[in-house]
C-alpha cells in the first residue's frame, strides 16, 4: 500500500501543466559536414541579458546527446581560445563585426582548429510570473502535517540566433516559449506537481536547433 | 552565551575568490621591456562591506591580484621583470616600469538590487612611467562582472562574479594599454620632460577628478599604492 502511493506521488510529481511553442525563422541555408561544430554563447550581460549559465550548458548537452547529436564545442573552451575576443564586453555586436574578428591575430585559425562553423546566441531567461494560494504547516509531539495549496507558473522565453562563421552571416534565429504551471495541494503531506519549465524548454530549443542546422 | 554567539556569527559570510583563468590573449606582444611592481595589497586583498540582511561580508582576493598582473604582462610584452614593494627600480634594466593599484572594490547581492544576480565592480589604476622616473600615464579601468544567482547560498555566483571582473580587466587592458598610454615609445627611451604633454590618458572615459600634470616625478620616491585604500 505504502508502495503504492510513493509511486503515485512520484507520478503525479511529473504532472505540472505546460505549454510550448517553439518556432524558427530562416534567413539562409544551413548544413554541418563531418569534423565541424558549433558553440553555443549566452549574449553579453553588458546588453541586460540574463540567460542561466545552466541553461547554456543544459542545452549544449541536449545537442550534443543522442543518435544525431551535433559536435558542440563547450562555450567556456570557445571563450578562452579567443581571449580577449568573446568577454561579454567584447564579443561582437553583429555579424558585421565577424570580418574584422577574423583579422585578429590568431583568431581565424583558433575557429578553424576548432571546426566551429556556428555560433547560436542564446537571450532570454526563466521567471516566475504569478503565484498564488497558501500552504501551512504544523508539528506537534503527536506529529505533525500540512494543509492547503499553493502554485506559481514560470515562464521560460528564449531566442537563438544562428551566426554562419563560414558565410559571416546570421543563418536565422529559433524562439522558444514554454510556460509552466506548477501545484502544491497539501493534506497533511505535501504533493508537488511541479512543471520543470527551463528544463521542457531547453530541450524544446535544442531539438528545434539541430532541426534547423542540420536541416 | 555560545547560542549568541554561534548566532552572530551565522549573520557573517565569507568567500575566498581563487587565482582566476587568464589564457593567453590572442594578440601580439608589444616590444617593450617592462618592470612591474606589484603593490602590497596585491597580495593579501579582502574587502569587507556590510551588506542588508547579513552584518558582514567579507571577499578575500588573497594572492589573485599579484598573479593576474604577473600573468597578464607576461602574455602582453616582450620581457617582464616584477619589483615587490620593496625592491629599487634602479637596481633593474626596463624600457617602461607599470605600477597596478586598486582604487575601489564593490559588489551587490540579490537582495540589495531586487534581482537574481550578483555583481562585482573593480577599479584598477594604471601608472606607467619611462625608465628614469618620468609619469608617462596614469588611467582607470573599471571593470564589472554578472552572475544569476545559482545554488542555495550564491557564493559560487559572486565568486563567479568577481572572475568575471577581473577577466574584465584583462581584457580592457590588452585591447587599451597601447593604445592609452602609448607604451610602446618608450622601448625608443625616456620621455624628453620639455615635450611632455598634460595626461589625458582615460579609460573607460572617465576623466580623473584630479588633473595631475605630467610631470617628472621619481618613481624610486613613490610607494606601490596610488590612492588605493
Amino acid at each position: 500500500m505504502r508502495s503504492n502511493l510513493v509511486v503515485a506521488v512520484a507520478a503525479l510529481s511529473l504532472c505540472g501543466c505546460i505549454t510550448a511553442r517553439v518556432e524558427d525563422a530562416r534567413e539562409t541555408s544551413t548544413g554541418i559536414r563531418s569534423g565541424e561544430s558549433i558553440v553555443i554563447m549566452a549574449k553579453s550581460y553588458h546588453g541586460g541579458n540574463e540567460t542561466e549559465s545552466d541553461y547554456v550548458t543544459c542545452v549544449e548537452k541536449a545537442l550534443a546527446g543522442g543518435s544525431k547529436g551535433v559536435s558542440v564545442i563547450p562555450h567556456q573552451r570557445f571563450v578562452d581560445e579567443l581571449f580577449p575576443w568573446f568577454e561579454p564586453r567584447t564579443v561582437p555586436a553583429d555579424t558585421k563585426g565577424l570580418p574584422g574578428l577574423m583579422k585578429r591575430p590568431g583568431v581565424k585559425q583558433a575557429i578553424s582548429d576548432m571546426g566551429v562553423r556556428y555560433i547560436i546566441w542564446l537571450d532570454g531567461d526563466t521567471e516566475r510570473v504569478a503565484e498564488g494560494g497558501s500552504l501551512s504547516c504544523a508539528a506537534g509531539p503527536g506529529g505533525g502535517g500540512c494543509f492547503g495549496f499553493a502554485w506559481w507558473q514560470n515562464d521560460a522565453d528564449y531566442v537563438a540566433t544562428v551566426w554562419d562563421l563560414v558565410d559571416f552571416e546570421s543563418a536565422g534565429t529559433v524562439t522558444a516559449d514554454f510556460s509552466g504551471t506548477s501545484f502544491l495541494p497539501a493534506v497533511v503531506v505535501p504533493i508537488p506537481l511541479i512543471a520543470r519549465t527551463q528544463t521542457r524548454a531547453c530541450k524544446g530549443l535544442a531539438s528545434q536547433l539541430r532541426n534547423f542546422i542540420v536541416q | 552565551m555560545s547560542l549568541i554567539a554561534l548566532g552572530m556569527a551565522g549573520c557573517a559570510s565569507s568567500l575566498e575568490v581563487d587565482m582566476p583563468t587568464i589564457p593567453e590573449p590572442r594578440v601580439v606582444k608589444i616590444p617593450v621591456d617592462v618592470a612591474v611592481r606589484i603593490p602590497e595589497n596585491f597580495h593579501n586583498f579582502t574587502h569587507t562591506e556590510d551588506v542588508l540582511g547579513k552584518s558582514e561580508f567579507t571577499i578575500y582576493l588573497g594572492n589573485s591580484n599579484a598573479n593576474f598582473f604577473t600573468q597578464l604582462f607576461d602574455y602582453m610584452f616582450d620581457s617582464v621583470v616584477v619589483l615587490g614593494p620593496d625592491d629599487d627600480p634602479r637596481d633593474f634594466q626596463f624600457d617602461a616600469l607599470i605600477e597596478p593599484s586598486i582604487e575601489g572594490f564593490e559588489f551587490s547581492v540579490p537582495n540589495q538590487t531586487q534581482t537574481s544576480a550578483y555583481s562585482v565592480w573593480i577599479r584598477y589604476r594604471m601608472s606607467v612611467f619611462d625608465s628614469v622616473g618620468n609619469r608617462a600615464s596614469s588611467w582607470t579601468i573599471s571593470a564589472y562582472g554578472k552572475s544569476q544567482k545559482e545554488g542555495i547560498t550564491g557564493t559560487d555566483s559572486l565568486r563567479r562574479a568577481a572572475v568575471l571582473a577581473m577577466r574584465d580587466a584583462a581584457a580592457l587592458i590588452v585591447m587599451q594599454m597601447d593604445k592609452v598610454s602609448k607604451i610602446r615609445q618608450l622601448a625608443d627611451g625616456p620621455l624628453d620632460p620639455a615635450t611632455m604633454a598634460p595626461e589625458e590618458q582615460l579609460a573607460e572615459t572617465q576623466r580623473e577628478a584630479e588633473q595631475e600634470p605630467a610631470s617628472v616625478i621619481g618613481i624610486f620616491a613613490i610607494g606601490g599604492i596610488d590612492d588605493a585604500q
